[in-house]
């Protein structure tokens, strides 16, 4: 009960106290600026090890999807594949072991083995996955966005004036108007910087207390779903 | 029929125009003009404004998905920086191949400035995990965080590090984000150091940005390939020389990529216009064969 639920709340308590406290503090009392710079950079190397605990829970997943056959089990073993040979070839490159000497060119313009791989593959490969969205969203437009009431309106509208301002297309059709070339960028960044701005305020703010409101209650152990579900 | 037939046309049509749409400018450049924005301009002129014993940090905050909107921005800074001789400290923030495109970046340009000395000029301190405490624990002591470079030197033989210890020696902080790491470092670094923060973000993070332009927590804003366009335009207007580079044949530039997006966007907005004009159609149609 000790170690599994009131230690790890402790440390939660006084872990998350100390940035707070010595951010107020730091000039007022001595010494203060010594426990926060010692748990920031504490911070820093928990987060290399929660990077660990990722690529942990992705190979078991993985591995027992594999044995148990569940649909899409191939891809499991394409993932593997790969998250094992960028990884042993990133380890040994960043220990420059042999031949594989840094994750970047070599000093003389060469690729390493491990920028062969991420320019030649990881890179086209992520490039490739993510140029979908350009199509699907084009095909979204054209299926899905329907003026059906005057809010879809008012966004469609909007919509035009950003897509026309931050192109130079806006300049290229209203350009024949006297200050034509100049009124589509401006009327664009208008919309950005008050109606948007106002809104994304309004979104940053709200959420950025409902985080306040959440780190207080894992700092007070309200909040214990990290410890388990069943804790 | 044939309205039901319109609304319903083939997903692939429209993958095929798309694809058309976006390969063609590219083939073909059709070289449309590029107008700048205060944003952009702001951020242009504070770098203008500094000089060679200023010290701008560089974090490379995107990976392979969206270095065809960051890579031209991120570039065209570095190509600015060094046109004005200004010392630069790239990091890298983002997991997912951001020192790799830091790496990148820096061996093209500092390959267009052959005079610049790698720890005198510039430095590539590499990739740091956990990016919050990272980024506070930089304004305290950078070599706390990166006690070496990227190439393995330690700071304390890299005479570039030596004048630079903590934000209090950086002049101004450029974040090339893809993500939020952006707004960490304008909600968290300026709000705590005071530092002058610009962001260089993609087109769809743009938005929210505008908030902390307006507060005065962002001194600017390169939103998406316009945004990177647009300094580019900036650069080779102030200067010339750099034409020589952006009018290289083979060269992927922001002003070259515009022009796909710019058909992209006509596209998608013709695709909408029709979808809704059937739609209407429809509509009216079904009205009418109610009312009879």
């Amino acid at each position: 009960m000790f170690w599994k639920i009131r230690l790890p709340l402790i440390l939660t308590f006084f872990v998350g106290l100390v940035p707070i406290v010595t951010f107020f503090l730091t000039t007022r009392v001595p010494g203060v600026s010594f426990i926060r710079d010692h748990v920031e950079q504490y911070m820093v190397i928990i987060a290399g090890f929660a990077l660990l605990l990722g690529v942990v829970n992705v190979v078991q997943g993985n591995i027992k999807k594999i044995e148990q056959r569940k649909p899409g089990w191939p891809f499991s073993i394409s993932l593997l594949a790969g998250l094992i040979t960028m990884g042993v070839f990133g380890i040994l490159s960043g220990m420059k072991v042999g031949p594989f000497q840094g994750i970047l060119a070599a000093p003389d313009g060469s690729m390493t083995p491990f920028y062969w791989m991420t320019k030649n593959l990881f890179n086209p490969l992520q490039a490739a996955m993510f140029s979908l969205l350009a199509f699907y969203i084009a095909s979204a437009a054209f299926r899905a966005f329907r003026v059906r009431n005057i809010d879809a309106t008012i966004l469609i509208v909007a919509a035009f004036f950003v897509m026309l301002g931050r192109t130079p297309m806006g300049e290229y059709i209203f350009g024949w108007l006297p200050g034509g070339e100049t009124w589509m960028p401006k009327m664009t960044d208008w919309i950005m910087a008050v109606p948007n701005a106002a809104a994304q305020r309004g979104i940053i703010i709200g959420a950025a207390l409902g985080a306040a409101s959440l780190s207080l209650r894992v700092i007070l152990g309200i909040e214990r779903s990290y410890l388990g579900s069943d804790k | 029929m044939i309205l039901e037939k319109l609304v319903n046309i083939d997903r692939r049509i429209v993958y095929l125009l798309i694809a058309v749409g976006t390969i063609i400018p590219i083939l073909i450049p059709i070289g449309f003009p590029v107008s700048t924005t205060p944003p952009v301009e702001s951020l242009f002129d504070k770098v203008e404004s500094l000089n060679s014993e200023d010290v701008v940090l560089i974090s490379f905050d995107y990976g392979p998905t969206t270095a065809p909107e960051n890579d031209p921005m991120a570039e065209a800074m570095l190509r600015h920086c060094f046109s004005r001789n200004i010392k630069v400290v790239v990091i890298a923030l983002f997991p997912i191949g951001g020192v790799t495109m830091a790496g990148e970046a820096v061996a093209t340009v500092t390959a267009e400035f052959p005079n610049l000395t790698n720890g005198v000029d510039y430095v590539l301190l590499g990739y740091k995990d956990g990016a919050q405490a990272a980024m506070k624990q930089m304004g305290v002591d950078i070599a706390g965080v990166f006690p070496s470079d990227q190439y393995g030197t330690s700071l304390a033989d890299l005479p570039l590090m030596q004048t630079v210890r903590n934000y209090d020696d950086v002049d101004l902080i450029v974040s090339f984000a893809t993500g939020v790491i952006g707004e960490w470092w304008a909600n968290l670094i300026n709000a705590q150091f005071g530092t002058p923060v610009a962001v260089g973000c993609t087109a769809v993070s743009a938005p929210k940005y505008y908030a902390f332009l307006d507060s005065g927590q962002m001194i600017g804003l390169l939103g998406g390939l316009k945004g990177a366009s647009e300094y580019e335009k900036l650069l080779t207007t102030s200067y010339p020389a750099l034409n020589e580079v952006y009018n290289r044949a083979g060269t992927y530039t922001a002003t070259k990529g515009m022009d796909a997006q710019t058909v992209d966007h006509a596209l998608i907005m013709i695709f909408i216009l029709f979808g809704n004009t059937i739609y209407f159609l429809i509509k009216r149609r079904e009205k009418k064969l109610e009312e009879a």
